[in-house]
C-alpha cells in the first residue's frame, strides 16, 4: 500500500447537489459500527440532528436556513474529517497515534493513544471527538474509510450518495473536477473550493452555492500548514538546549571560581 | 530518623480533602472521565489542564528559578531559599504528573510518550522534559533525606553529579516551560487574539519565571508563620525587588506583543473575553507591580503575601485564558468545571501541601530552623552541594 506510485485520494463534497437525505450518515454509521444516539431538539441556527459530530457520528449533514434572494431556503452542508495534507492533529500527537497514510486518510491507532486529547485541541475544524463515558476512551473521527481504500473500495459515504454530491478519486483529478464544475456553472457555485488551500490543503474539497460561513463551516483559516507554527520552535530544541546548557555551565563555573577566591574553600557550592 | 509528626488541625483538614478527592478519583477510574467531569468535545482541556497541569508546572518553576538565581547567577544570599524551592518544584511536578494520570483517558499507556517518538509534537517534548526534570528534582532533593539517614556513599555520588544535573534541570525547565506555550501556538484560529501570539512559547517561559520568586516569597512567609521562625525580611525584600522587575518586564513584553500584533482593538472591545483579559493584566500584573514598587509593601509580610498571591493568581488566569476561556469553538458549546474536577485538583493540591508540611518538619528544609536531627550529625559535616542546611548563606 505504501508504494511510491500510490496517488493520494480526495473527495468532493458538492453541497449544491445534496438533498439532505443523510444516506451518507447512515452508511458511515453502518460501516464504522457506531450505535444510535438519543438526540434532543435544540433552538437553531442549524436544524440538523444530531447537532454536532460526536463519538458515534463521524459525519453530519447540516441543515441551514439561508436567505437567498427574497426567500429563505434550505442549504445543506457537511461535516467530516478534512484529512489535511499537513494534519495539525497528527503533528500534535505525542505518540504518533494519529498519522496520515500515503493514500490520504488521517487515521488513529488506539494502541498508541494515551488519551491526552491534544489532537482535539489542535484540529482547526474541531473534528476529533472523544467518548468521555468510556472506561478506555478512544478518539473518534472519520477515517476516510482507510480500511476500504486499502482494498480498492471507495469510502462508504461516497458509494451511497444518490445524487452524486460525493465524488471520490485521485486528489489531482478531484481538484480539476471541482474547478470544472465551478467554471461550467458559475451561477450555481460560489467561486471557492473549501479545502483547496485551507491549512495547506485538505483531502476533502467542499463546493457550495452560498458562502461557507453561512452553512456552518469554519472560515478564515490560514492557507499555510498548521504544523509549521510549532515546527519552527520545536526544530531548534536541540541547539537551544546545547547553547543554554553551555551558557549556564559557564556562568556556574565563574560563580564557583569567584566563591573559591573569596575564601569559601571546602564549600563547593 | 524520625518520620512522625504531630498532626495539626491544618494537616487533618488537608487529609480530609485528600480523602474526598480519593473517592472522586475512584469513581473516575471505575466509570470514566465523563461521570465526574464537564470537559467535552469542544473543550477537551478544562480546569484539569489549565490549573492542574499548566499552572502547576508554571509555579513549579520556583525550583529552577531559585536554583538559577543562586547557582548560576551567583546570588548566594538567597541560599536558604534553595531547599524549599527544590522541594516545591518536586511536589508541583509530582502533582502535575498525578493530575495527568487522572486527566489522561488512557493513563496506563502514558509510557508510550517515551517510546513512540513524535518530534513534531510539543506535548512529546513537554512529556520528555518534564519526565527528565522530575528525575533531576528527585536527585537534587534526595541529598536531604540521604544526609539525614547517613547514607554516605549514595550522598557522595549525588554530590559528585550535582552540578551537571543542576544545569540539566535549569536547561530542561526553559525548554518545557516554553513548549507548553508551543502547544497552544498551534491553534491561532481557536485561541482569541488577546492570547494567541507567535511568541506564546516565550510568554509561557517568562510568566513561569515570574511565578518563581513569588512562590519562594509566599513559601517563606507561610513557613515562618506555621513552623515558627522569624522571616528573613531583608532577603524577602530583595526577592520582591527581583519580582517587581520580572513582573514589569513581563508586562512590558506582553503589552509590546499585543500592540505589535494589532490586538489593541480586542483589548477595548468590551466582550467578556476582554474582561477576563483585563482581570488577568490588572490584578495579575499591574496591581502587584504597583504594590511591589512600594518599599513599605516589600517590607511588610501582608503586603508581600498579597502582591505575590496576585502574581500567582494572574499566572493561573493566564493559563486558563489561553487553554480554556479564550477558545473559539462552536458557539453553543460551554464549559464550567464540575465539582468533581475541582475536587480532584483540591485533593492533589492538598496532598502537595501536606507532603511539604510533613517533610519540612522531619527534614532540614529551612535553615532558619534548628535541624530536626542536629544532635545526630557530625559536627564537621561537609556542606553539601545542595548545601547542608548550615551551608553558605
Amino acid at each position: 500500500m505504501s508504494t511510491p506510485t500510490v496517488k493520494p485520494k480526495a473527495m468532493i463534497q458538492d453541497n449544491t447537489r445534496c438533498i439532505g437525505c443523510r444516506a451518507c450518515m447512515v452508511a458511515c454509521k453502518s460501516w464504522n459500527d457506531r450505535p444510535a444516539d438519543h438526540t434532543d431538539f435544540f433552538a437553531g441556527e442549524g436544524y440538523q440532528n444530531p447537532r454536532d459530530l460526536d463519538a458515534n457520528n463521524y459525519t453530519l449533514i447540516t441543515f441551514n436556513e439561508v436567505v437567498t434572494g427574497a426567500k429563505p431556503d434550505w442549504v445543506f452542508g457537511r461535516q467530516l474529517c478534512m484529512h489535511c495534507e499537513h494534519p495539525a492533529c497528527a503533528s500534535a500527537c505525542p505518540t504518533t497515534a494519529m498519522f496520515k497514510t500515503d493514500l490520504g486518510p488521517v487515521v488513529f491507532d488506539e494502541s498508541r493513544c494515551i488519551g491526552c486529547r491534544a489532537c482535539m485541541q489542535a484540529c482547526p475544524f474541531i473534528i476529533p471527538k472523544y467518548d468521555y463515558d468510556s472506561f478506555a476512551p478512544k478518539i473518534h473521527k472519520c477515517t476516510f474509510c482507510a480500511d476500504r481504500l486499502e482494498v480498492g473500495l471507495d469510502p462508504a459515504c461516497a458509494t451511497v450518495c444518490p445524487t452524486g454530491a460525493i465524488s471520490f478519486g485521485d486528489r489531482d483529478d478531484m481538484v480539476v473536477e471541482a474547478k470544472r464544475r465551478i467554471a461550467a456553472a458559475p451561477g450555481t457555485y460560489i467561486p471557492e473550493i473549501y479545502g483547496l488551500d485551507e491549512v495547506g490543503g485538505t483531502s476533502v474539497l467542499h463546493l457550495s452555492s452560498v458562502p461557507f460561513d453561512q452553512i456552518g463551516y469554519i472560515t478564515g483559516l490560514p492557507k499555510t500548514p498548521m504544523p509549521d507554527l510549532t515546527h519552527r520552535w520545536l526544530r531548534v530544541t536541540a541547539p537551544v538546549f546545547a547553547v543554554l546548557y553551555a551558557v549556564f555551565g559557564a556562568l556556574n563555573w565563574i560563580v564557583r571560581r569567584r566563591m573559591r577566591r573569596q575564601g569559601h574553600e571546602g564549600e563547593h557550592t | 530518623m524520625n518520620w512522625r509528626i504531630r498532626l495539626t488541625w491544618w494537616d487533618k483538614s488537608l487529609l480530609a480533602i485528600m480523602a474526598v478527592a480519593a473517592v472522586i478519583a475512584f469513581v473516575r477510574f471505575a466509570t470514566g472521565i465523563g461521570t465526574i467531569a464537564n470537559i467535552n468535545n469542544a473543550y477537551p482541556w478544562g480546569w484539569w489542564v489549565g490549573y492542574g497541569i499548566m499552572t502547576m508546572i508554571a509555579i513549579g518553576a520556583v525550583g529552577f528559578t531559585i536554583t538559577a538565581l543562586v547557582e548560576i547567577l551567583g546570588a548566594h544570599r538567597y541560599h536558604s531559599f534553595l531547599r524549599p524551592a527544590v522541594l516545591m518544584g518536586l511536589l508541583c511536578y509530582t502533582s502535575a504528573i498525578t493530575m495527568l494520570m487522572v486527566e489522561l483517558g488512557r493513563p496506563w499507556m502514558v509510557w508510550m510518550v517515551l517510546v513512540s517518538w513524535a518530534p513534531t509534537s510539543a506535548l512529546f517534548e513537554v512529556g520528555w522534559c518534564a519526565f527528565l526534570y522530575l528525575t533531576v528534582l528527585a536527585l537534587e532533593f534526595a541529598q536531604v533525606p540521604l544526609e539525614e539517614a547517613g547514607w554516605g556513599r549514595a550522598l557522595r555520588i549525588l554530590r559528585a553529579i550535582y552540578i551537571p544535573i543542576m544545569l540539566l534541570g535549569v536547561t530542561l525547565s526553559h525548554l518545557h516551560q516554553s513548549s507548553l506555550g508551543t502547544l497552544m501556538a498551534l491553534i491561532p484560529h481557536k485561541v482569541n487574539v488577546l492570547w494567541w501570539s507567535d511568541l506564546l512559547p516565550l510568554i509561557f517561559l517568562f510568566s513561569a519565571i515570574m511565578a518563581g520568586p513569588a512562590m519562594a516569597i509566599l513559601e517563606h512567609l507561610a513557613a515562618a508563620r506555621w513552623l515558627g521562625f522569624a522571616p528573613r525580611m531583608d532577603l524577602l525584600a530583595g526577592l520582591a525587588r527581583i519580582e517587581a522587575w520580572l513582573v514589569g518586564l513581563f508586562l512590558a513584553f506582553q503589552m509590546g506583543d499585543l500592540f505589535y500584533r494589532g490586538a489593541v482593538d480586542a483589548m477595548f472591545s468590551g466582550t467578556w473575553l476582554a474582561v477576563s483579559f483585563w482581570i488577568e493584566i490588572g490584578f495579575g500584573l499591574l496591581l502587584p507591580l504597583v504594590l511591589l514598587l512600594m518599599p513599605e509593601v516589600r517590607e511588610s509580610r501582608r503586603g508581600l503575601a498579597i502582591a505575590c498571591s496576585l502574581v500567582i493568581a494572574g499566572v493561573l488566569l493566564h493559563r486558563l485564558n489561553v487553554a480554556v476561556i479564550g477558545l473559539r469553538v462552536r458557539h453553543w458549546e460551554t464549559y464550567v468545571p464540575s465539582l468533581g474536577e475541582i475536587g480532584i485538583t483540591l485533593g492533589i493540591t492538598a496532598a502537595a501541601l501536606f507532603a511539604f508540611g510533613w517533610l519540612a518538619r522531619i527534614l532540614p528544609i529551612h535553615e532558619e530552623l534548628p535541624s530536626p536531627q542536629a544532635s545526630l550529625r557530625p559536627a564537621t559535616q561537609p556542606a553539601g552541594v545542595l548545601h547542608g542546611a548550615q551551608g553558605v548563606s
